[in-house]
Parts: C-alpha cells; sequence; structure tokens
C-alpha cells in the first residue's frame, strides 16, 4: 500500500452557498415524509445547491447501511425493518417536489433475502403510478452480483441503471466493504446486456485515493468493453479522520483530461469535475443524451 | 430595528463548525443573498448569506473560532 502523506486545507472550489430558508423547507418536506437522502447521510457538498433548487437523491432502506466501507459517510449499524410504505412516500415528495428525473439509491441490505431489490421495485412501480412523466435513475448496490436480484430491478423499467465502481482495482479492497472490482463490473455487465436498448448503464468513481492515470485509464477501458453509457468523476471527500485518508486534491486540469480521454474511449456522457456525485445533475445529462 | 443572525445548520451530521472568514466589515452594507461569512464544516467550506438588509452592525465570533449551530455571530441594523 502507498505511503500516506496528510493532505488538510480544502481547495477553493469546496466553497459552497448555503440558503438556509430552502435547505430548512427540503429538511421540513423530507422529515415529514420520514425519507433519508444519500445527501444528508453522506453530508454531501452539494447538499445547499441541491436541496436549494429543490433536487434529491433518496436513499431507501435506510438509514443504516450493512457495509462499513471506508469512504462512506453513511451509517453502518443494524439495519431496520423494511418499510413497506416508503416505496409510496418516495413517489409523494417527488410529485411534490416536481421532479423531472429522481435518483433512488440505497444502502446495502445483505441481511435481506433478497438484498433489497424488492424495496426498488416497489419504489420505481410507486414512482411511475404517482410521477409517470418522471424519469427514475436507480443506484444500487452489487446485490452480491446476484442476477436475480438485477433481473427484477430491471423489469420494473428505470431510464438509468447506475452502480459505482467507485475506484480503480488496486484501491478498491482498502476502501470497500465485501465488494470487489470483479463484482461490481459483472453488475454493469449483466445490467447491460440485459438492459432494453432505452434504458442507460451508469457509474462512477472518486479521485484522490491514490490512483494512478494509467489505472484510471484501464477502469475506463475495463467499462467500455461492457459498453456501459455514462461515467462519472468526482473528488472523494474524506469524510472524517477516521476515514480513508485522502491522498490528493486533485487538480482540474486532470478531470477534464480524464473527460477527453473517456469521451475519446466512446462513453454517450460523462461528467468529471471536483463536486461531480453519481446523481449531481444525473436530470442534465439524461437530458443531454436523449436530445431534450 | 437591531436583527440577530444566528449561525444555521449547516452539516446534517454535527453541529460545532470552525468559523472562517467575514466578507463583511462592521458598517457594510448588506443585501439579501450578499455572502456574509464563511464555515468550515467536515466536507466543506460554506459560504452563508444574509437574510436581511441593512447594515452589518457587529460581528460577535472571530476568524477561527468554534462556533455551535444557534451561536449568535452578528447583529444587522435594518431599515
Amino acid at each position: 500500500m502507498m505511503e500516506k502523506t496528510h493532505v488538510t486545507s480544502k481547495p477553493q472550489w469546496l466553497k459552497v452557498t448555503y440558503d438556509q430558508k430552502k435547505v430548512d423547507h427540503m429538511d421540513d418536506l423530507l422529515a415529514g415524509l420520514k425519507l433519508n437522502t444519500v445527501c444528508a447521510e453522506a453530508n454531501c457538498p452539494n447538499l445547499g445547491e441541491c436541496f436549494g433548487s429543490g433536487s434529491a437523491a433518496f436513499m431507501i432502506l435506510g438509514p443504516n447501511c450493512t457495509r462499513a466501507c471506508r469512504f462512506c459517510d453513511v451509517p453502518h449499524g443494524h439495519p431496520a425493518p423494511v418499510d413497506l410504505l416508503e416505496p409510496a412516500r418516495v413517489a409523494e415528495a417527488t410529485k411534490r417536489l416536481g421532479l423531472s428525473h429522481v435518483v433512488v439509491t440505497s444502502t446495502d441490505r445483505d441481511d435481506l433475502p433478497d438484498l433489497g431489490a424488492g424495496q426498488f421495485v416497489a419504489t420505481i412501480k410507486a414512482l411511475r403510478r404517482l410521477t409517470p412523466k418522471t424519469t427514475i435513475e436507480v443506484l444500487t448496490p452489487d446485490f452480491q452480483g446476484r442476477t436475480d436480484c438485477i433481473d427484477a430491478v430491471l423489469a420494473a423499467g428505470p431510464d438509468v441503471f447506475n452502480h459505482n465502481m467507485e475506484t480503480v482495482r488496486s484501491i478498491t479492497p482498502h476502501v470497500r466493504n465485501r465488494a470487489t472490482y470483479e463484482t461490481s463490473l459483472a453488475v454493469l455487465r449483466y445490467a447491460k446486456e440485459h438492459a432494453p436498448q432505452n434504458m442507460y448503464v451508469k457509474t462512477g468513481i472518486m479521485l484522490g485515493l491514490g490512483e494512478t492515470d494509467a489505472e484510471v485509464y484501464q477502469l475506463m477501458d475495463d467499462l467500455r468493453a461492457i459498453d456501459v453509457d455514462f461515467l462519472t468523476i468526482g473528488q472523494y471527500v474524506q469524510p472524517s479522520p477516521k476515514h480513508y485518508q485522502l491522498r490528493e486534491w486533485v487538480p482540474m486540469a486532470r478531470y477534464q483530461t480524464y473527460y477527453k480521454e473517456a469521451v475519446k474511449r466512446g462513453f454517450k456522457f460523462v461528467a468529471s469535475s471536483p463536486l461531480v456525485r453519481s446523481s449531481y445533475k444525473a436530470k442534465e445529462e439524461l437530458e443531454a443524451v436523449m436530445g431534450k | 430595528m437591531i436583527k440577530e443572525v444566528h449561525m444555521p445548520k449547516l452539516s446534517p451530521k454535527s453541529d460545532e463548525y470552525f468559523f472562517g472568514e467575514w466578507q463583511k466589515e462592521p458598517g457594510d452594507s448588506v443585501e439579501v443573498g450578499d455572502i456574509l461569512f464563511e464555515v468550515e464544516t467536515d466536507k466543506v467550506v460554506s459560504q452563508v448569506e444574509s437574510q436581511e438588509k441593512g447594515t452589518l452592525q457587529a460581528q460577535k465570533v472571530a476568524e477561527g473560532d468554534t462556533v455551535k449551530v444557534g451561536d449568535l455571530v452578528a447583529t444587522i441594523k435594518v431599515a
């Protein structure tokens, strides 16, 4: 493992504006409907901007996750019973917020017989019933690579199937818990092979964990070999001193280089910038590809 | 009339932050939406906007202070 270097002071681009009234309004709506967002649970840097503009990524089956990945701020702990009314509340929030695109993600639920796939299906169905014009993006766990779980989610018909690789092959075992590079790649491969033509398959990675250019390009090649459509690239921000040590604030020029390299390799859409997160401006991404 | 500015909750996970830089000095005029100050939380530096229009009367905390949600940070004289 590479030598640890201490990286402290935050770069200028990590400055975000914050409108308390708008954020409070969103907090109240989400609390009223007893919904979790990955925005709040992971303490996302974009929360002020997204909540301020009425956008959020719902995190079902939370708030506790059965895995303890070293990059992630979502709490690891005893999982809650499945809330059968949660899908309807996600749909209700989507309707009230007037979202034209909704992102639904979840905690890992290795404790459940279906690993949480059924709750994704129920949520997609509830959204289709209540907000039929809203496009749906799911950001799923690896489902331990189980194809029956992936099949169930694909059959429910989201517009975008997203599963994050998170990082390059060599760093994966250091930051992800019970998840492997091969399994995540297999999930994406299976999803792409079995998705209908009009469904996009997407993934995302973090930079600043100590990855090299060659490793990032290898990852891009691995993804293009299985025809993944969208790629998001953003900066890792260490949630606390207990989490995986940040190695580098990656300079903007490298995001631009990676963007060009990814586009050259044939991804349909690439977002590469420090504050990019897998659901950040996902709506604009899908609209660009669909030519809206 | 004097309006008090209290530290907003800027992070879902913590209530104590590191006070950054003042962007307005006492006597400066302030519009709604102007950046008043910066606060460092775990993951970001948040720029906090004014909810009032008026004149910054007093800064109640200094750069580098640890501040808690709800602490009085400034007063603004509004017309």
